[in-house]
């Protein structure tokens, strides 16, 4: 049995949550739709993402080069991570240099990759989470459960109680969200105002501009960046993208697909440091994105523009809960992503799938999920095999990727019975 | 450097396929037959407050009764004259905190989803969301009908920041249950000149 398969198994021992988790998530799917529905345009929009995306995706090379020239010239100061040691290097380097003691971050799945935080707390940096969910999970140590909602597994009464071990609320038994909202509000307002730097990760950076566009309910971001002196900005090379009428082509599914508001509150274009402070670091993260290019079979996962609606939509992430998954990311993305991080630690994931293809078909930007979830099930041989073989095995996968006809020999047998259920992706 | 060098080199040695920019000229995006009612609709979904004033009524009257308890007001907007605190003059941004009422002025606003745009045109834009209540004011015929128009008209201006915002800072956070005003501004007006 699977990772997976057994944490699902705990997670649907208790009948009411896991009945409140599935509601829950397909409430948001519901939401989703209702957008969806409500702009005639919507297809036309979801096929020009993707082919945007696969344009910018097979030119990421010029686009990160314009993107870094523009924002040089903007003043800004861009740095290229080869991996997460490197990138934890250089965001401490920068934070050393500033005599930084305490930031202020906005929510980032990247820094949660790279392991930025207990990197940077092991250095003596204290890092304050200023996303209302991310902060509740920092507080109670925990991981994030979903991309877009990391805290939504929690009941009221589990961030009541946290909030009054921690001094956070002080009215006692009161677990009224708007009133631990007001209370966490109170809490950070202080952070911003002493944090010597501000964090931000990136929903976007512009090429054409140089801008780093970043997507807010709270207002986080700007609030983590108007006072502190250093702003700090990390994005993965995938999150480049041509100019602003792509852009607004992104913005308006992003949110609709994420949470079914038809925008953000916030959608903040950071171009230049703010006057009197410190130049703006903007940090490009490879960390295997650039291997996963090169990926002739998976490398369109680096389409996803972490909506989080593949997961809402997942019969299996609804019914097992983000922390079933061995992967930091759960759900169909996460388990293509798993796969291509490590597919030996992760292979556990893609059994975590019914192929029903509801997430291709909600997907933003079409990343065919289910169809690249169903092509690594074929690879499990491979990953699964006794230690000996597996050696042999993966030596002749690795050689099979590399060269795209010897993939296609290998992988044919497996194409055919499967193409009765591919849908809609662009290939 | 070498890292750049590595990581474009490792890409480039990647892509097997260059693939082609699809045109955007054939998208056909929402219009609305009466933009700023869609803009109104929108933003009020979105929790802002919409006043339409006339353009010869005195709008530091209009926030005045719209907010009659404030104390702090910030503004560098010449037609306000109840401002007692300066974006652009304040010592730092964190002398900001505690402002009741920020007078920013918007650019123009999106129908489709009632945001409207807002270029820093201050020293300190702190204003726009360390206060606990916003008021924007807007031109009534600036009003497009979506975020592709928008984009169109996107300036950053000098200071090389801007921000779409619609309606007051808000979260779901805790059980999915929405509250405004989370950790920016806690109430969006939105007047229509
Ligand atoms: S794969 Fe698609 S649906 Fe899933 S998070 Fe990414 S963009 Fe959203």
């Amino acid at each position: 049995m699977s990772r997976h398969s057994k944490n699902a198994k705990a997670f649907l021992k208790d009948a009411k949550y896991s009945e409140w988790h599935d509601a829950t998530f397909w409430a948001v799917r519901e939401k989703r739709d209702n957008m969806a529905h409500g702009l005639p345009e919507w297809e036309q929009l979801r096929q020009k993402a993707s082919q945007i995306k696969l344009h910018t995706l097979s030119h990421l090379d010029e686009y990160l080069e314009q993107f870094s020239a523009a924002a040089e010239k903007n003043g800004a100061i861009v740095h290229w991570a080869a991996d997460a040691a490197q990138f934890n290097e250089i965001v401490f380097g920068i934070l050393s240099e500033h005599g930084v003691k305490m930031i202020v971050k906005s929510k980032s799945m990247l820094t949660e990759e790279c392991g930025m935080n207990p990197y940077l707390e092991g250095k003596g940096i204290e890092v304050v989470e200023t996303d209302l969910g991310e902060r509740i999970i920092q507080l109670l140590g925990q991981a994030p459960s979903h991309i877009v909602m990391p805290a939504v597994h929690l009941t009221p009464d589990q961030v009541g109680e946290l909030f009054e071990r921690e001094g956070i609320s002080s009215e006692i038994g009161n677990h009224d969200p708007t009133y631990l909202t007001y209370r966490a509000r109170l809490s950070l307002r202080n952070e911003f105002l002493t944090a010597d730097a501000g964090m931000t990760g990136a929903n976007f950076g512009i090429a054409a501009t140089g801008d780093i566009v970043v997507c807010t309910n709270e207002g986080n971001a700007d609030m983590s960046t108007s006072c502190p002196r250093l702003h700090i900005a990390a994005l993965g090379l995938e999150k480049v993208i041509p100019d602003y009428d792509c852009l607004a082509v992104f913005q308006r599914l992003l949110c609709r697909s994420a949470t079914g508001q038809p925008t953000t509150t916030y959608t903040s274009h950071f171009r230049k440091a703010r006057p009197g402070a410190a130049p703006m670091h903007i940090i490009l993260v490879d960390n295997g994105r650039s291997e996963w290019l090169g990926n002739p079979e998976h490398w369109q996962t680096l389409k996803c523009i972490r909506c989080g609606s593949c997961m809402n939509t997942c019969p299996v992430y609804r019914r097992s809960g983000g922390y079933s998954y061995s992967y930091f990311i759960p759900g169909p993305v996460g388990v293509n992503l798993g796969m291509l991080r490590d597919p030996r630690a992760h292979s556990g994931n893609v059994s975590a799938c019914t192929l029903c293809l509801s997430c291709q078909s909600v997907c933003p930007v079409k990343v065919n999920l289910g169809e690249q979830i169903y092509k690594w099930r074929q690879m499990l041989p491979v990953w699964n095999a006794e230690p000996a073989g597996k050696k042999i095995l993966c030596k002749g996968m690795s050689m099979v990727y590399n060269h795209p006809l010897l993939y296609k020999a290998a992988t044919g047998v497996v194409k055919k019975p499967f193409h009765s259920l591919k849908t809609d992706s662009d290939e | 450097m070498s890292s750049k060098q590595d990581i474009l080199g490792r890409i480039r040695a990647g892509i097997r396929e260059r693939y082609e920019m699809p045109s955007l000229a054939d998208l056909q995006a929402t219009v609305f037959p009466d933009p700023l009612e869609a803009f109104i609709t929108a933003s009020l979904a979105a929790g802002s407050k919409v006043v339409e004033i006339s353009p010869s009524s005195d709008i530091n009257a209009t926030v005045r009764e719209l907010f009659p308890d404030a104390k702090v007001i910030a503004s560098n907007l010449p037609e306000i004259n109840i401002a007692t605190i300066n974006p652009d003059t304040v010592g730092s941004a964190q002398e900001l905190n505690g402002t009741d009422v920020g007078i920013i002025r918007g650019s123009f606003g999106v129908a489709e989803n009632g945001c409207f745009w807002i270029p820093q045109a201050m020293k300190e834009k702190a204003v726009c969301f360390i206060s606990e209540n916003l008021v924007i004011l807007l031109p009534k015929t600036e009003i497009v009908n979506n975020m592709h128009e928008a984009y169109r008209r996107v300036n950053l201006g000098d200071y090389g920041y801007g921000t779409f915002i619609s309606g007051p800072s808000k979260t779901a956070d805790i059980a999915q249950t929405l509250v405004m005003g989370a950790q920016a501004a806690r109430s969006v007006t939105v007047l229509l000149v």
